[in-house]
């Protein structure tokens, strides 16, 4: 995957309050940011605002319908981010096991 | 979820532990990788990995026998010399004694955040400098 992008995508979901718009992407469907700022307790600028970094994060997009902008969740780039934290897991279980038979090789020595 | 965390329990006591940490030597035992570490705070570290993949770190904070967190520099350098950007993310590594040993936590988590993306925005910029340079 492109770095640069999960960069921008662990930037984008530092967020609380970007978390919940896309909770709230993920369990209403494509919708507008007045819909969404409905079930928020945020204003719709704001709402629109986060909508703005998530689709620069490609984690959103927006699709027009007639006068309105409906948002919907782009799956790709958080099963990225998901395989790429998964990685860093496995990676990380990898190192600790070595560590505990290293730290188990050395005091048998003793 | 941009977080990992790990824990295992090692069979010897935190101050027998800490030096597999912050010892060179030791830390290219098991990480995966060949360091150089200066664990000192503002210390830097490089880890070389056999597939020639290089990547730097700086040291933050350093507690014997209890805490060593370090950030992972937002670029890596191939076999072939080239510079590739990466995520950038800091690594927490904690022990705790307890009855079998030590237990030892490490948590990764991004560094994106913008508190620290100013903190160290200029270090970073230096040292990829630095990185492409050499």
């Amino acid at each position: 995957m492109r770095p640069n992008r999960t960069d921008a995508i662990f930037s984008a979901l530092a967020d609380p309050t970007r978390r919940q718009v896309i909770r709230a992407l993920s369990e209403q469907g494509p919708s507008t940011a007045t819909g969404l700022a409905a079930n928020l307790p945020v204003t719709r600028q704001a709402v629109t605002k986060h909508l703005s970094t998530l689709a620069d994060a490609g984690l959103v997009t927006a699709i027009r319908r007639g006068r309105e902008k409906l948002y919907q969740i782009s799956p790709r780039p958080l099963t990225e981010a998901v395989s790429w934290m998964a990685d860093l897991g496995a990676r990380w279980d990898d190192r600790l096991a070595a560590l505990r038979d290293h730290v188990a090789t050395a005091q048998r020595r003793r | 979820m941009e977080t990992v965390e790990r824990e295992i329990t090692v069979p010897a006591p935190p101050r027998e532990v800490w030096p597999a940490l912050t010892h060179s030597d030791q830390v290219s035992v098991w990480f995966g990788a060949e360091a150089e570490l200066d664990a000192r705070p503002g210390g830097r570290g490089v880890f070389r990995w056999p597939d020639g993949t290089e990547r730097h770190v700086v040291v933050e904070e350093v507690e014997p026998g209890r805490k060593l967190s370090f950030r992972w520099l937002p670029f890596q350098r191939t076999l072939e010399g080239e510079v590739e950007p990466v995520p950038s993310t800091r690594v927490a590594i904690t022990l705790d004694e307890v009855a079998e040993g030590t237990r030892v936590r490490v948590v990764e988590q991004s560094a994106s955040a913008r508190r620290t993306t100013i903190e160290h925005g200029r270090a970073e910029a230096l040292l990829a400098l630095a990185a492409i340079e050499a």
